[in-house]
């Protein structure tokens, strides 16, 4: 009777003859996502193109690429891009590195317990914020923290393990090793391990399965995983603020600096435009040499 | 005719000059408009909201029944927030903004703020208190402050450095701090590095050559909570900063002490204003809050909470900055102080700002 009664109203609010829509309807929500980032991303476009008055605080309403040739003259902005970009990529590098291993252990293990333990170590920071895990840092690695006492216990010390550009990447990598674990621990569980085993018997020592079976078929993981931790940690606002000491920044400092620091929307705009060309010219990039197909997006795969 | 007539600032000033009279010393209309349940102030958090309320907030929430609630958002962050408000005629985020003057003076320059002349507590405040370059007060600056050489005592046995000149010591790499921004250090810089305040803003080669060297030294760069933090973390032994911050540092059982150098240190200013598109009741509730805080009873309250001295000529020293340099009162105080108009700063700000930001990022 209830089914009935749901049936009559699913009929009544979408007929059958609606049906052949359904799935552009449920891709409403994410077009609308879309546009509403595309709207802000051509507001600041437009936003860009404007020159700021110090004198009255307000952008001109000439179109002009003043804001754009300023950065470009500006070494500040390719010091702190080539920093970010490095940064990103050895922060991407050592993530992959560590993500891996704790993906396959937890894939693959027979023991229950080692399993859940892993799990609950992969979502227990996602409980805590990026902010509150920076501090946690800070505490841990400050002058007077955790690791110097340990060391002056022992004559040792202090040393400065914060506010420099080391740590900053640490932090990055803290932060984002999670999710590199959970986009790389579906593609390691799609990998039947009878193919390992398979390559095992065929005499493969572990290391050549690793390096010819395991790890390629487990490259449409490690490439989402690459371009989420690379995007996350290249457009990273916080990580260098608190751990950086001021001196670390990252681009989207920058972003921020203009925005609120200097209250030219312009510049910052146009900072910003800068920053997500970038980020999205590296992403082709990546899926341009790694292949689109690596996700699953090539046809062979449907 | 004109004899019979009042026009409204007149009525307010005559009002209010009956008001002041009172213990509250509110102008008062013949019929005060509704009140609203509350107020939104936006304050620095720590000891700077700590004193507003206990000097400001609290007096006029009593005599009014107007609750003050507080937005704590970066002076920074809230200005294009409250920019766009007023732009698209949207009641803004905040009824009282508690800024800084550079930043107030942005504002004003757009023509956000709302016209404090009527505020018949404006009368007998010190100069400093109005805004240079305006008709009237489409802001009121509220107190002064230094940004002072403070420093951990352990670090400085024999006494109080002299100089900024101590930060390039090479025992301190690593050890000092100054604001992400640079403010409130470049009049000091200048004449550090040898040169001249008075030639701000043409010739600053000295302020920058200073900031040069000091980059060497891996300053570490923050705000205001920042400098609290690592003196009580034992991360810096010097940094500029405001003296509020290191007076709090030191009631919070820190070893910091401050000091004035021989050459001088920047002061400079905060203010209140109030954004434009406010309901007119509320708008007369946020002129009471602004006037009220400009009062003898909020001033001393306000200001002992900060260690600061405000524009209200009467009042009198918190017991622990009497004789200190910092709360200038003699003749030979001031002369330390180095003023750069906030007419200057506002137009150079993204300059000096650029500049910093190329020597400590490079």
């Amino acid at each position: 009777m209830l089914l009935d009664t749901l049936e009559a109203v699913r009929a009544l609010l979408w007929p059958r003859t609606m049906r052949r829509y359904s799935s552009a309807v449920l891709l409403l929500p994410a077009i609308a996502l879309v546009l509403v980032l595309v709207a802000g991303l051509a507001w600041m476009g437009e936003a860009s193109l404007h020159l700021l008055d110090t004198e009255t605080f307000d952008t001109g309403e000439d179109y002009t690429a003043a804001n754009y040739r300023e950065i470009g003259a500006q070494s500040t902005y390719w010091i702190v891009l080539g920093r970010s970009v490095l940064g990103a990529a050895i922060v991407t590098l050592v993530t992959l590195i560590l993500a891996f291993p704790y993906a396959y252990v937890m894939v693959r293990t027979a023991s229950a317990w080692t399993r859940k333990v892993l799990l609950v170590s992969l979502f227990l920071p996602f409980f805590i914020g990026q902010v509150v895990r920076a501090y946690g840092w800070l505490i841990i690695l400050g002058r007077e923290g955790l690791l110097n006492t340990v060391f002056g216990a022992v004559g040792l010390g202090p040393y400065k393990m914060i506010y420099n550009y080391p740590s900053v990447l640490f932090g990055l990598v803290q932060y984002l090793l999670p999710f590199a674990v959970l986009l790389i621990a579906p593609a390691v569980t799609a990998i039947d391990e009878e193919i390992e085993l398979a390559s095992e018997s065929l005499g493969a020592h572990w290391l050549r399965t690793f390096r010819h079976v395991t790890l390629p078929m487990a490259r449409p993981g490690l490439v989402a995983a690459a371009l989420v931790v690379f995007t996350l940690a290249l457009t990273d606002y916080a990580m260098p603020v608190i751990l950086g000491g001021g001196t670390n920044d990252f681009i989207a400092n920058a972003v921020y600096d203009a925005f609120f620091r200097i209250s030219d929307s312009g510049l910052g705009s146009a900072v910003a435009i800068v920053l997500v060309l970038i980020a999205t010219a590296l992403a082709a990039v990546i899926l341009t040499v790694l292949g689109a197909g690596t996700l699953g997006f090539s046809d062979e795969r449907r | 005719m004109k004899r019979n007539t009042i026009d409204r600032r007149t009525f307010l000033q005559g009002a209010g000059a009956f008001a002041a009279t009172l213990p509250f010393g509110r102008f008062a209309l013949a019929a005060e408009p509704a009140k609203p349940k509350e107020l939104i102030v936006r304050v620095w958090g720590g000891e700077w909201k700590d004193a507003i309320d206990a000097g400001v907030s609290q007096s006029f929430a009593k005599a009014t029944g107007i609750a003050i609630k507080y937005d704590e958002t970066e002076d920074n962050e809230l200005q294009p927030k409250l920019w766009a408000a007023v732009k698209q005629k949207r009641r803004p985020p905040v009824a009282v903004n508690w800024d800084t003057t550079t930043n107030a003076t942005k504002s004003a320059l757009k023509k956000m703020g709302e016209d404090l002349s009527d505020l018949p507590n404006l009368k007998g405040l010190l100069s400093v208190a109005q805004p240079l370059g305006f008709e009237g007060y489409p802001l009121v600056n509220v107190y002064s402050y230094v940004y002072v050489l403070a420093y951990r005592t352990d670090a400085f046995p024999q006494g109080a450095p002299k100089s900024w000149k101590v930060m390039l010591d090479p025992k301190f790499k690593g050890r000092i701090a100054l604001y992400n921004d640079g403010i409130g250090f470049h009049p000091a810089a200048q004449v550090a590095g040898g040169g001249k305040v008075e030639d701000i803003p043409k010739n600053m080669k000295a302020a920058w050559d200073f900031i040069g060297k000091l980059k060497a030294q891996k300053p570490l760069l923050g705000e205001d909570p920042d400098f609290t933090n690592w003196f009580q973390k034992g991360e810096i032994d010097l940094a500029c900063t405001i003296v509020t911050n290191a007076r709090g540092a030191k009631k919070n059982g820190v070893k910091v002490a401050w000091t004035i150098p021989e050459e001088g240190a920047k002061v400079d200013t905060d203010a209140l204003w109030i954004p434009k598109g406010l309901p007119a009741n509320e708008l007369y509730w946020a002129k009471q809050y602004v006037n009220h805080a400009l009062s003898t009873e909020a001033q001393q309250g306000w200001c002992d909470g900060l260690g600061l001295p405000g524009v209200n000529p009467n009042i009198k020293p918190p017991a622990d900055m009497v004789g200190d340099p910092a709360y200038p009162t003699k003749p030979e105080d001031f002369k330390k102080l180095l003023r750069v108009p906030n007419k200057i700063q506002v137009e150079n700000e993204k300059e000096w700002f650029g500049k910093f930001k190329a020597i400590m990022q490079g």
